[in-house]
């Protein structure tokens, strides 16, 4: 039984690192600059549709089509950024769901680029298979040892990759650079007076978050091997939210454990199969995973906005 | 002149907020900006100080044009302001609302901290080291570990007025100095500023509201009403003049 | 051409009454509550579904589905005010965000768990089609139509006319002054939450009965139109939102007209909502008619 699979919780596991860095990116923007950014999985689509395209339709080599899916990512962080700084907190998450959708929107009805609703499977037209993360592929299989599962690799690979990128945003944001964040975080007009650029911060931690939701999206790309515009609902954003949440939203080394405790939820539905839950056929899990991430946003905005691990004072969620 | 306003003018929906307004403050001197409430003072201080952009005039500070700078550009050129209200930030530390005024600090670069280690920390344990010392000049270094939220209101204002001295800077803004002080603290404020000047060559120019408190500081006092300048001299010339004592007495002060 | 036109003018029209009645209780709720609420999206979802088991599995027909899709959605929104929001107003305006999206989540996937993913639809025979000279009317239209004609002129009268209707009116516009005024704030907080649900349902209903055929998703496909037509209309103005519905109903209809230079693929109808509700918010954030507040 899958509970006891060692493959599963692997798989599992490289999801929940992927979904560690895809949470970090969220927190350079909202814990770190304040910024309430609703539309983060624009920048995961973004990348992992533009990384697939310059494979499959112009040959690039996957490692360069990464980098270009990055940089896809921050001309579209500087495209919604600039205008969308100084919006107040509830516009602004507003208008960056709005372009998310919309970015959504785009790659489910361009198919001559995007493969339309079928997604990466659709890139090359009908009749042709189109693979993108073949090189991926490649490399994992090289370094996995015989006898070990593909995914123990990725799940190593991620998550020294998850604790390093952790460990340099620490080490940023005990630093002056994190100091004038959190003043800009409280009291812009203070940061202005000390002499602070406050936009230009403000649009660092922007470009930071994408760099890291690029990153997180061409990642959950490639261990997926196929994706499509359903796959970046702006539901994926509120995991992130949820993550941080559950770990405490201003605390940085509680990102691993909000992630973990994200995807034992998320998996271990389909192992409740006691009564009642088993009147539920597994299709519809999804939608009571779904309820489930709900409720828990509900009750930890409610009862301990400061998740497990935070500290309440230094949160500033009343503004 | 440190401070040269000439023809300043910025209007809100229509109506004169400031309507032509020219001054200038010396070097080396403590000048105050009076007048009755809506005259104008702290829309000219939001102006010179770059918070607020002007319609017409022109400012120059040190010789250099300053009007249309953005606000953190004008304190980085030398000329810092404090709030009516004390600006703190009430989650920092006393010591790091300091320690983040202080210019020049490699850390604040986006990955200086990655990079060049030893530079950054090497900066950050001087700009500790000059923060202490502020606090020790403003008698609050027993607060340094505090959350600045947990600070009265007149250390609130000592701490915002040794943020302002962190940048070293050539002229300060005082915005209502003494607005919501006890009487005490408001006399330990006035030697603050005195010594200001004295001790660290600091120009200072303050807006404050009442006439009496400013008289034994001030070098120089300019008067506005109604958005433009009426009086310009000596504390004693300003308090006899017949327009600013009318200007205080035509209205329901 | 002209016959696409007129098709399109009605389709606007219809599509335009929905978001101006969703509208009018949505920008009512927001101007009071002053914070985004993306849950109410679902109370649409919640009003479609409730008339659908009262049409289809209680037999009855379309008028007395609606009148329970709103009563009943009217009660969910009081629940979910009482219980919910109006305990919890103060977090601030990206916890309460982030709150109203967890009861979204829950209110969308319990639809699902209930009702299941398939489509559903009333029972209408939508084989039928009225045809009236150069334009057709499926049967969903007429009934939307058919509400249209009694509930606007009702909406507008009670809004102009009743004491209720004006204090809701002032406390949405400005909720401060209401309050000096006398105006019992959290009362009329409570009514305008009775209101919004009622509309909302009857939004669902209508919603589902034009579509024809939908799934859970109902609300959430609709949810940034309802954004976009309060922010056109000014957050907190009714009137607003009627006008500003219905423009933006014929706006995304109209934008398909082959006489605009081959007209917009009427894919990208939903993006224009979108790129109108980003551009509004960025340069305008007062809409057409209201005046710039400071909320």
């Amino acid at each position: 039984m899958d509970l006891f699979n060692p493959a599963f919780w692997l798989f599992v596991a490289a999801i929940a690192g992927i979904y560690a860095i895809m949470a970090l990116g969220l927190y350079a923007q909202f814990s770190l600059a304040g910024l309430p950014n609703f539309g983060n999985v624009a920048f995961m689509a973004v990348a992992a549709y533009a990384m697939a395209i310059l494979v499959v339709r112009l040959n690039v080599p996957l490692p360069l089509a990464a980098c270009g899916g990055i940089v896809a990512a921050v001309l579209l962080a500087f495209i919604v950024g600039i205008p969308s700084l100084r919006l107040r907190a509830d516009y602004l998450a507003i208008a960056t769901v709005a372009a998310s959708e919309v970015v959504r929107y785009l790659a489910m009805n361009l198919p001559d680029l995007t493969g339309g609703p079928l997604g990466s499977i659709g890139m090359l037209g009908p009749g042709q298979v189109a693979m993108y993360n073949g090189a991926w592929l490649a490399l994992i299989n090289f370094l996995t040892p015989v006898g070990i599962p593909r995914d123990a690799t990725v799940a190593a690979l991620v998550w020294i990759f998850a604790v390093l990128a952790i460990a340099a945003l620490a080490d940023l944001q005990r630093s002056p650079w994190g100091r004038v964040m959190k003043a800009i975080r409280e009291d812009e007009a203070a940061a202005t007076a000390a002499g602070k650029h406050v936009f230009a911060f403000k649009m660092q931690a922007l470009v930071l978050g994408a760099v890291l939701g690029a990153i997180a999206g061409e990642l959950l790309a490639c261990q997926i091997g196929v994706f499509s515009p359903d796959d970046y609902q702006p539901t994926l954003t509120f995991y992130a939210y949820l993550i941080l949440i559950l770990g405490g939203s201003n605390r940085i080394w509680a990102i691993p454990l909000g992630s973990v405790l994200f995807s034992l939820l998320y998996s271990g539905t389909r192992f409740l199969n006691f009564f009642p839950l088993s009147l539920i056929d597994s299709g519809a899990r999804a939608f009571l995973r779904l309820f489930l991430i709900g409720l828990l946003l509900v009750l930890f905005m409610a009862i301990r906005p400061q998740g497990i691990l935070g500290n309440r004072y230094e949160l500033l969620l009343d503004k | 002149m440190m401070l040269e306003v000439q023809d300043l003018r910025r209007s809100f929906g229509g109506v004169a907020a400031v309507d032509g307004v020219s001054f200038a403050v010396a070097e080396g001197t403590i000048t105050a900006l009076i007048g009755p409430n809506g005259a104008g003072k702290t829309t000219v201080f939001n102006l010179v100080s770059g918070f607020l952009r002007p319609h017409d005039g022109r400012i120059r500070f040190t010789g250099r044009r300053i009007d249309g700078l953005r606000g953190d550009a004008v304190a980085r050129a030398g000329l810092v302001r404090t709030f009516q209200t004390p600006r703190v930030l009430t989650r920092v530390s006393v010591l790091e609302n300091l320690m983040l005024a202080a210019p020049d600090q490699p850390g604040e670069r986006f990955g200086m901290c990655w990079i060049a280690r030893r530079r950054v920390a090497q900066r950050e344990r001087d700009v500790r080291q000059q923060a202490a010392e502020m606090l020790t000049l403003l008698r609050l270094e027993h607060l340094a570990a505090d959350y600045a939220g947990t600070l009265s209101g007149g250390q609130r204002k000592l701490l915002e007025l040794g943020r302002a001295l962190m940048a070293a800077p050539r002229m300060i803004l005082l915005d209502e100095p003494m607005a919501g002080i006890a009487p005490v603290l408001a006399l330990q404020l006035l030697d603050h500023i005195r010594a200001l000047l004295t001790q660290r060559g600091v120009t200072v120019f303050l807006i404050e509201h009442d006439m009496e408190m400013v008289m034994g500081v001030s070098d120089r006092v300019i008067v506005m009403d109604e958005g433009r300048v009426i009086a310009e001299g000596t504390p004693q010339a300003v308090q006899r003049d017949e327009r600013v004592i009318e200007a205080y007495l035509g209205r329901a002060a | 051409m002209t016959q696409q036109l007129l098709q399109l003018l009605l389709n606007g029209l219809i599509t335009g009454t929905v978001l101006a009645l969703t509208g009018v209780g949505a920008t009512l709720v927001f101007g009071i509550q002053r914070v985004a609420n993306f849950a109410h999206g679902e109370l649409l979802t919640f009003g479609a579904y409730t008339g659908l088991l009262v049409n289809v599995v209680l037999g009855q027909n379309i008028v007395v589905s609606a009148l329970a899709a709103m009563l009943a959605t009217a009660v969910l929104a009081l629940v979910l005010h009482l219980a919910v929001l109006h305990p919890l107003r103060g977090r601030g305006l990206v916890a309460t965000s982030l709150i109203t999206v967890g009861l979204a989540l829950m209110l969308r996937d319990l639809v699902f768990l209930t009702a299941g993913s398939e489509l559903h639809a009333y029972r209408l025979d939508q084989s039928v089609v009225y045809n009236l000279g150069l334009i057709r009317i499926s049967p969903g239209q007429a009934v939307a139509i058919a509400i249209a004609i009694v509930v606007v002129p009702s909406l507008t009268l009670i809004l102009a006319r009743t004491p209720l209707g004006k204090s809701m009116r002032a406390t949405a516009d400005n909720r401060d002054l209401a309050a000096v005024a006398g105006i019992d704030v959290d009362r009329i907080g409570r009514q305008v939450w009775l209101v919004a649900g009622a509309l909302a349902g009857l939004g669902g209903v209508m919603t589902a009965v034009v579509q024809g055929v939908f799934d859970p998703n109902l609300g959430f496909q609709i949810l940034f139109m309802i954004f976009t037509t309060v922010v056109l209309g000014g957050i907190g103005s009714a009137y607003g939102a009627l006008v500003g519905g219905i423009v933006l109903g014929l706006v995304m209809e109209l934008s398909t007209w082959s006489g605009f230079a081959g007209g917009l693929d009427s894919k990208y109808k939903p993006v224009l909502a979108f790129v109108a509700l980003i551009l509004l918010l960025l340069w305008r954030p007062q809409g057409l008619f209201g005046r710039a507040r400071v909320l």
